[in-house]
This record gives C-alpha cells, structure tokens and sequence, in this order.
C-alpha cells in the first residue's frame, strides 16, 4: 500500500440478508475509498443500510458480492480470525449503544484491544487514556456505575488507546442528549486531530456530519454524495 | 490457552454464579447421588472386610451337608490351629401349651466363637447360659418367645430334648455369613443337640468346622490345600475373604443401581446445563461480539467462556461431592443402631473420583456444543441481535460427542455387569433422545395450533411453541424422571403382585421336610381326608437332598466360569429330588424323560437357565456332589422350572436309582386353605412331630413387607430424576425471566389483568409437564413390559396408579412450579420495565 492508496476502498458491495419472510437485500453495489486521516460522514434514513456498511467495511460480516479491501488487503481472502487479526491495533469502532464489556472495569476496557494486540504498556496506556477523556477518577467503575456520556468516551478511550489508522464510529452520539452529544463530539475530533486516524461514520446528527471532510448519503442501499 | 484468556475469564468470574444457579444445581445433584451410593457402598465393604474374620466366625469355615466329618479330616483340621465345630439344622420349637414353630437351632462347642463374641440377654454369657446347672440350657431370639408365648426360664422341645430358655440371642458375630433363615434362631450345646434325634444321617443337617490360622497364616492357601487334600469329600472351604461374599455382590448392586440413577439425574440435567450456557452466551453475545471487533479470534472467546464454565463445573462438582461424602456419615447418624450390616463410615477417594469424573464429563457433553457458538458467534451480531452463531461441526461438538461417549463408557466399564449395564445405558440414551424429539415436535404442534385458539390459551401455546419453548428443554428432562419412576412403580407392582398374589395361589400353603421314608405313608394316609384326598395337583411327597455342581463335561467347573445370571448355582449347594416318570409339570424343553422304572447310569433333568448359564445341552455329563460323594450324571432333559409354585420345582432332579440305597428324607407340598393348612399343622404336632413346617404363607407376607420397605427407598431415589427435571425447568423459567416480564408489561398495557397473564403460564408449563408425564409414562412402560415379562419371567400387570397418581402429579406440579417460578415477572410494574426498553 502506497501513502497515496486508500484505507478503505469498497467496490459495489452488496448484501443480502435472508429473513424468514424472504431475502432482504440491504447494500446494493456501494463504493466508498477512504484515504488516510480523511473523515467522511455517512447520512441517510433509518434503515437504509449506513450500520450494514459499516459491518461489512469493518470486516465483521461479509458481503454478498463487490469487494472490501482494508489497509490494502482483500476481506474476501480472510476467514473471521484472518479479518480480526488486519483490524487488531489498526481499525477501531465506536458504536451508539457503547458495549462495553460489562464485567471489566472502565480501565480494563479500555486495556482490553491493546491486551488483544500484544501491547505489554495495555495498564498503563489505558489509565493514561481514561485521563485524557477525563475518566482518570473512574477507572475502577464498571459500566453499568457509569452515565451514558461516560460510557461513550469510555469507548472512545478504548478505540483511540490503539492509534487506530480508521476509526468507524456508528452513531457515536445516538444515545446521548444534547449537551453530551455535543461534549463526546467534540472530544471524539480532537483526539482524531491527535492521532491522525481516518474517520468513517454514520450519523443522523446534521451538526454532527458537517465536521466531517466528506459527506455521503446512503439511499436505496447506494452511496452518493450528500 | 493463554493468559489473556486466564485473565478474561477471571473477569468474567466477577458475575459469580448468577444465571448458574440451575447449572450448578444439576451437577451438584448428579454428582451428589453418585458419590452417595459409591460412598455408603464403600462404608459397608470396608466395614464387612474389617470384620471378615468375625463374619466368617475363624480364618477358615469347612461347611458339609447331610454328613459328620470323618476322624481325618478332623485330623487335618486340628493339625491347622484351634477349632470349633458347629452343627445347624431346622427343627420344630413347641412350647409346653403345643404352639409350633420352624427354627433354626445351632449345636455349638465349648469355643465357640473363635473370633467376635456372642451377645446375649438374660445371662451373662453363652456359656453361662448353656452350661447352667438343670436341663440343657438354650439362647433364643426374641422372636420365637413373641410368637409362642414364652419368656426366660420357660421349656422349649426341640426334637426329644427339653431346653430351658436362659438367654435371648441379640447377636452372634458370624450371623451375616449364615444367608436366608427359615424361622427364629436357638443356639444350644452341641453335645445336647446330638442327642435330640434331629442330626441323623442324610438329614438337613449343616456342620460347620471354623479354624483360627496362626498369626500370619496365608488363609487362602491354607483353604486351597485343605480343599485338594480331600477332593472327593464335598466339603466346602471358604477363608475370611469370602465372608459375606453374597452381601458384597448385594452391595455392589445396589450401589450400580443408585448410581445409574445419579448418571440418569445427570442427563436429566443436562439440559438444564446445556441452557444455563446457551442462556448465558446468549446474554454475553454483545460482549463475545464486541472483543472479536477490538482483534480477539473465535479460540481466545471461546477458551474465556470455557475456562468460566469449567470453574463453575468444578465449584458444582464439588458441592456435590460434599453432599455425596456426607451422606453416609447422615445415614449413620439415624440409622446406626438399625444397622444390621457392619460400616466404616469415611471419606473415601475412589467413589468421589468416579462422580466427578461422571460430573466433568457430563458437564463437557452438554456445555461444549454452545460453547462452539461462543467461538462462532459473528461479530457482525452487534448490529442485529437476532443472529445467533451457526452450531458448526466444530472441535467442540467433536469433543461434546467425545464426553457423552466418555460417559456412556465410563458407566458400562465400572458396572458390576457390564452387557446389563450397557443396555440400561442405551436404553436410557435412546429415551432421552426421543423425549427431545418429542419436545421439539410438541412445540411445533404447539405453534400449529395457537391459530386455532384464543385468549390466555394462544399466548401459552404461542410461549410453548417460541423459541425458549420449555417444551424442548424441561419436558424431556422431567420426561426421563417420570419415565425411571414409571420403570420403578411397575418393577414394583409386578413383584408385589408375583409375591402378594400369584405366589399365595400357586406356591404350596406348607413345605414338609424332615419326613422319613418309612413316615410317608402314614402321613399320606393321616392328610388325605384334612385336605379333600390326595390329588397330584394338592399334595406331593418326594425324596429330597441336596447337592453341589462340581464339575461339566467331565472337568472341574469353578462358579466364575459361568455366567452371572446362573453362577447361584454353581457356588452353593441347591436342592434336588428324585423322579421316575415325568411329572404333569416336566416342562421340558429340550431332551426327554428317562423311561419309567429306569435303573441305568445316572440321569438328570436341569433347570434351563443353569444349562445356559454353563452352555450345557442333553448328552453332557454334570459331576454332582451329593451326600458327601461324588457322582456323574447325564443331562437326559433341560426344564424350564417355576421355582416358588407348587410341584417339582426342583433345579435339579436324579432318576431314582441314582442314589439308591441312600436313606434321603422326604419334602411333601401341601395346596390348603388356611383353615385345612391349621389342622394339618396340629395332625403333625400330634402325630409327626419330628416333620419341620415351613409356612410359605407367612414367609411371603414378609417378603412383601420387606419389598414395599425396598420399593420405598428405591421410588426415593428415582425421584431425585424428576427433581433434576424440575431444576431444568426452574432453568427454562429463569432463561425467559426478561422476555416475560417485558411481555407481562405490555400485556398489561393492553389492558390484560394478571389473572389472564398467569392463565397463560398455566396454559404453557401444564402442557410441558403433560407431554413430559404422558412421554414418560409410555417410555417407563415400555422400558418395564420386557423386564418383567423376560427378565423377571412373571405375568405383566399394569400399575394404574402410574396414570392416576403419577401423571395428574406430574402435570400439577409442572404447572405450579412454572407459575411460581413466574410469578415475579407477573408482578413487575409495567412502566420501570418499559422504560428499560
């Protein structure tokens, strides 16, 4: 992969889902390339595939057919582990409903992809993260003594500990109100402007989208600009 | 596995047990009930080897029938260490006013017991009180002063002699290693006993000598020497290893028995393991999601889940070997001073390390199989809940298949008869495997159905046919506990029905024995007109001995040669009689009767599971050991004998001239009313008082009263089955706690009251105990109809209580426990739960 080659770069992907009252057919050829440190925001109505994109660009599920190559490699020539693996340390996700792992503390969630990637600093890289999203004093909590907003910088802390190069975030301020949406928003570009990392997300937040460089809309299971 | 997932898993063991409860309980139980069977069994072996010596009453016994020792052999005897001698036969007791009764008298010598010590009542000692000065003293059982009305110092007659009653007899230390008594127990001196006219020559008379080896003697050797010393004397040498051999093999049984019922509570209960883990991954799916999206693979989720399951497995483990360890101490402490056999109550390694090694495997079977899910489970299930990872042939369901077989084979291997063993286990895999089928298709009916329906019945079919059906998880375990306790009650009834019915109207009413040849036509004569004459088909008289198989086809034949379900007559002596023409009840199946008035070598008629038993047909030679000789008789038929009904049921049956010149007693069976059996009894007294009388009635209603005392216990013991069924549907209950009470709260919404929400859990958990009861109760029949009909060869009887107490109670009690269980999500209030949504 060159400086210059896309991060992600989906090529008419399509999937269909079965569902007991027949296939559903969810993604209908999107493209999407992704350089480095670019942003995009995905926008559309509820329904219109925008999480499925992120699923099936993340590597969490398969296309029915197109091609998904992240960080240069083809998901179509990985099985699961193979696809766990590339994202080990190098993609991150954020989502809208936080999962946190909820018999780990705070630290230890955030500790836990650096522990799955090897890293012998995970303790020390996640306290010093928690600080920087302002839960140095919560690190011994476990998920459910935590509020909402603390919850998603908890997540957020946990994407950014890895200096991921793309960070898919799927209605990162869904579940929170306002103030906190505004608060974790904010937090979320500037760590971003931090590390560097690309940005894909999926937003029905307008204000929210509009930090974004790039954005798209998702209609009909397509992609196109906004 | 590695030490991130040792340290996941540690953290996942932060949940503690919550969501495992009914997990734990279902091992624990299993494991429990096994380790409690394997650990009193263990108490009483180790409690009868630490008392052999006294058990078998000397380091050696020689035990001979129907003969005394010759000068010689006693001669050896002596020559191996200090002795005693004993000599037991079956008298008639009368009291002065005339009342009768069988007893089993016991001539003992002044050293008598070489080991252990005679307990008596009444006067300080045995010896005290048979060597007082008077009449020759005697030391009986309460039992026979209870049922002739006599108290200390009184007379009893045994034969000629007048004894007085001196002592009661609470315990003599060799009496366990006597087997089957025919009435309450007298001991007197022996030297007396010679002297009453009972011990004669051929007559039913045992003696016994006992030796006392020195110290460091090698009693197996020392009885195997003294064994081919005399080949031909038709003693038997038994050394303090074998004592209570017979108690041994009971005890292995039943130990066998209960145990399969723990294995059975296992499988029971494997279900409710199986949804503990399905339930519990299902709840953590968000979570085995989220660490494959941060890089974890399938091995490193599954190895953290397995290594939780696996502590939890261990923790019920555990509790259940506690509980098994504990039980004998528990059975001690109440039933001490009741126990007739002797036990060393402790903790003791080798049944606990069968039950957890039963509990671990059980435990693999059915937790692995989900587990793979773990593995499976995409992490794409983030965004749509409903996926559920695929059931994969995978290394887990590999190794699942691999346990169940583990345990299948660990239970056939450690079974006393394993080709019994295996059939029992497979029997019972196949019925737990139909039982889930049945569930699977009960709740598809269900899902049939519910459109044709309305109201609080739609939403119980509609519950019984979703996808946490208790029907294909609780029905087929509550399925199997009914189905053992269906096998159990009509084991039962049959038995009481052969022993409480069949046997009073086909058994004789009295046995005679002890009738000598040159009594038997006066006695013909005196009974005939007691009895309505004399028939074929209400009395017989005929010569009667007893003897031991030695030998087939011309060579030895040792009792572990033949098979299990024949070697009873092969390592005892068993009756025999002789006939000259075949009986109307001959009953042969195989060869033909020795032509009437045949004087040629002896002929034999066998029993037809002896023949089986040693592989023996018509033409083969058998080596009986009869009246202290040996003698080779020809199997002229195989018969296929009804031991316990009136006629010649006899195993084995000589033409008469093979023992001619033989001087045997007669047997007589007498058919009677119990009113023409009461003045048989008082012609004998009168007139015959040397005959014994043996009340086959009487000796039936106890061994009814003992059966229903042994049906009680083991009915217990087979609940434990349907206790596990209950667990695992507490289980189904628990797994659907969350989806019912958020369905509670929108019904309740809707408008419906909570009478018609608990109608509708009613409605459901009725049906499952209804499909498990009905399943089970045609399982357990048809797993009981061959046991009785084949195995135990009696007539079938159908239990009806099985439909009208067992299944009602089965179907109330699912119904109730469903209910109760819940009843906390029907009183939730809807606006917290809504709000959670």
């Amino acid at each position: 992969m060159t400086k210059t080659s896309p991060l992600l770069d989906l090529d008419e992907v399509a999937l269909t889902l079965p569902s007991t009252a027949g296939p559903v057919e969810i993604l209908r050829g999107a493209s999407l390339a992704v350089a480095p440190g670019e942003r995009v925001a995905i926008v559309g109505p509820s329904g219109s595939g925008k999480s499925s994109l992120i699923s099936v660009a993340a590597g969490l599920e398969r296309p029915t057919a197109g091609r998904v190559r992240l960080f240069g490699q083809d998901l179509s020539a990985l099985d699961e582990d193979g696809r766990a693996r590339l994202r080990r340390g190098r993609a991150a996700l954020v989502f809208q409903a936080f999962h946190l792992l909820p018999n780990m503390t705070a630290e230890e969630n955030v500790a836990a992809p650096l522990e799955i990637a090897g890293r012998p600093d995970a303790a020390e890289a996640a306290r010093d993260w928690l600080g920087r999203v302002g839960l140095g004093h919560r690190r011994g909590h476990y998920p459910h003594q935590l509020s909402g907003g603390e919850q998603q910088r908890t997540a957020l802390a946990r994407a950014l500990a890895v200096r991921p190069g793309l960070l898919f975030a799927d209605e990162p301020t869904g579940n929170l109100d306002e103030r906190t949406a505004a608060e974790v928003a904010r937090l979320m570009f500037e760590l971003l402007a931090e590390t560097g990392a690309a940005l894909v997300m999926v937003t029905h937040d307008s204000s929210l989208a509009a930090r974004a460089d790039r954005r798209l809309l998702m209609q009909g299971g397509r992609l196109q600009a906004a | 596995m590695t030490s991130l997932s040792l340290r996941y898993a540690r953290r996942e063991l932060r949940a503690g047990a919550k969501g495992f409860r009914v997990f734990l309980a279902c091992i624990a139980l299993g494991v429990a009930a096994i380790a409690a069977a394997g650990s009193t069994a263990e108490a009483f072996r180790h409690g009868l080897a630490s008392r052999s010596r006294e058990i078998l009453g000397g380091d050696l016994s020689v035990t001979l029938r129907g003969r005394r020792f010759t000068d010689q052999e006693r001669a050896a005897f002596a020559s191996l260490g200090p002795s005693t001698d004993t000599v037991r036969v079956n008298a008639m007791a009368q009291a002065p006013g005339g009342a009768r009764r069988l007893v089993e008298v016991r001539g003992v010598d002044a050293r008598f017991p070489l080991a252990g010590a005679v307990t008596v009542s009444g006067a300080p000692s045995l010896a005290a009180a048979l060597a007082a000065p008077g009449p020759p003293g005697a030391a009986v059982e309460q039992a026979l002063l209870d049922r002739l009305g006599l108290k200390l110092g009184d007379t009893v007659m045994l034969g000629e002699v007048p004894f007085a009653i001196r002592a009661v007899l609470l315990d003599e230390p060799d009496r366990l290693a006597g087997g089957f008594e025919m009435g309450p127990r007298v001991m007197a001196s022996r030297e007396v006993l010679e002297r009453t006219g009972l011990i004669s020559p051929g007559g039913l008379f045992v003696e016994t000598i006992r030796i006392a080896l020195p110290a460091g003697a090698d009693a197996v050797a020392a009885g195997e020497a003294l064994q081919k010393g005399f080949p031909d004397s038709g003693f038997r040498v038994r050394d303090r290893n074998d004592a209570a051999a017979g108690l041994r093999e009971l005890i292995g049984r039943l130990e066998y028995f209960l145990a399969f019922i723990g294995l059975a509570a296992l499988l029971a209960g494997g279900l409710g393991v199986n949804g503990a883990v399905s339930s519990y991954l299902e709840a953590r799916k968000p979570s085995i999601a989220v660490l494959k999206a941060l890089g974890a693979e399938g091995p490193l989720v599954r190895n953290v889940f397995l290594i939780r399951i696996a502590a939890l497995t261990a923790a019920g483990i555990s509790l259940g070997l506690a509980g098994g360890a504990a039980t004998p101490f528990l059975l001690g402490a109440l039933f001490r001073d009741r126990l007739e056999v002797p036990a060393l109550f402790g903790v003791y390694p080798w049944p606990l390390i069968k039950a957890a090694v039963f509990g671990a495997l059980a435990a693999a079977a059915f937790s692995l199989a989900p587990l793979g899910r773990a593995r499976a489970t995409p992490p794409s299930s983030l965004f749509r809940r409903d996926l559920t990872g695929p059931l994969t042939l995978g290394p887990e369901s590999l190794l699942a298949g691999l346990a169940a077989l583990g345990l299948a084979g660990v239970a056939v291997a450690t079974a006393p008869t394993p080709l019994v063993a295996a059939g029992m286990v497979a029997a019972t895999a196949a019925a737990w495997g139909l039982l889930w089928l049945l569930g699977r298709g009960a709740a598809a009916l269900a899902g049939r159905l519910r459109g044709a329906t309305r109201g609080a019945l739609r939403l119980g079919l509609a519950n019984l046919a979703g996808p946490a059906s208790a029907a294909r998880t609780a029905a087929p375990s509550i399925g199997l506990g009914v189905a053992l306790l269906t096998v159990v009650l009509l084991l039962q009834a049959a038995l009481l029905a052969k022993v409480k019915e069949a046997a009073p109207d086909a058994a004789p009413a009295l046995v005679l024995t002890n009738v000598t040849p040159a009594d038997g036509p006066a006695l013909d004569a005196a009974i005939a007109p007691l009895i309505g004459g004399i028939t074929p088909d209400r009395y017989r008289r005929m010569p009667f001995a007893s003897g031991r198989i030695v030998g087939v086809r011309g060579g030895p034949i040792e009792p572990e040669q033949v098979a299990p379900e024949g070697r009873w007559a092969f390592d005892r002596d068993i009756n025999l009689t002789l006939i000259d023409s075949a009986p109307p009840d001959a009953n042969l199946v195989a060869g033909r009767w020795w032509p009437a008035g045949y004087d040629g070598p002896p002929m034999l008629m066998i029993d037809d599971d002896i023949a089986a038993a040693a592989k023996l047909r018509p033409g083969d030679a058998v080596t009986l050991s009869v009246l202290g000789r040996e003698l080779e008789a020809r199997i002229a038929g195989v018969r296929k004998v009804e031991f316990g009904r009136f006629g010649a049921s006899f195993a084995l049956i000589l033409n008469p001239s093979a023992l001619a010149g033989a001087e045997l007693t007669q047997v007589v069976l007498i058919k009677a009313s119990a009113v023409q059996a009461g003045a048989v009894q008082r012609l004998l007294a009168r007139r015959f008082p040397a005959a014994n009388v043996f009340d086959v009635r009487e000796q039936l209603e106890k061994a009814g009263e003992l059966l229903d005392q042994l049906a009680l216990a083991v009915r217990g013991a087979a609940a434990v089955v349907a206790v596990s069924g209950l667990l695992v549907l507490g289980g189904a209950v628990a797994a659907t706690a969350e989806r019912r009470t958020r369905e509670a709260a929108i019904l309740k919404v809707l408008g419906a009251a909570r009478s018609q929400a608990l109608a509708a859990t009613v409605v459901e958990y009725g049906s499952v105990g209804l499909i498990a009861a009905a399943t089970g109760v045609l399982l357990g029949t048809a797993a009981a109809w061959p046991v009785v009909r084949f195995a135990f060869d009696f007539e079938w009887r159908f239990d009806w209580s099985v439909l009208t107490v067992l299944l009602p109670a089965t179907v109330t009690l699912t119904a109730v426990a469903g209910a109760l269980a819940s009843i906390p999500a029907l009183l939730s209030r809807p606006a917290p739960v809504l709000r959670r949504e």
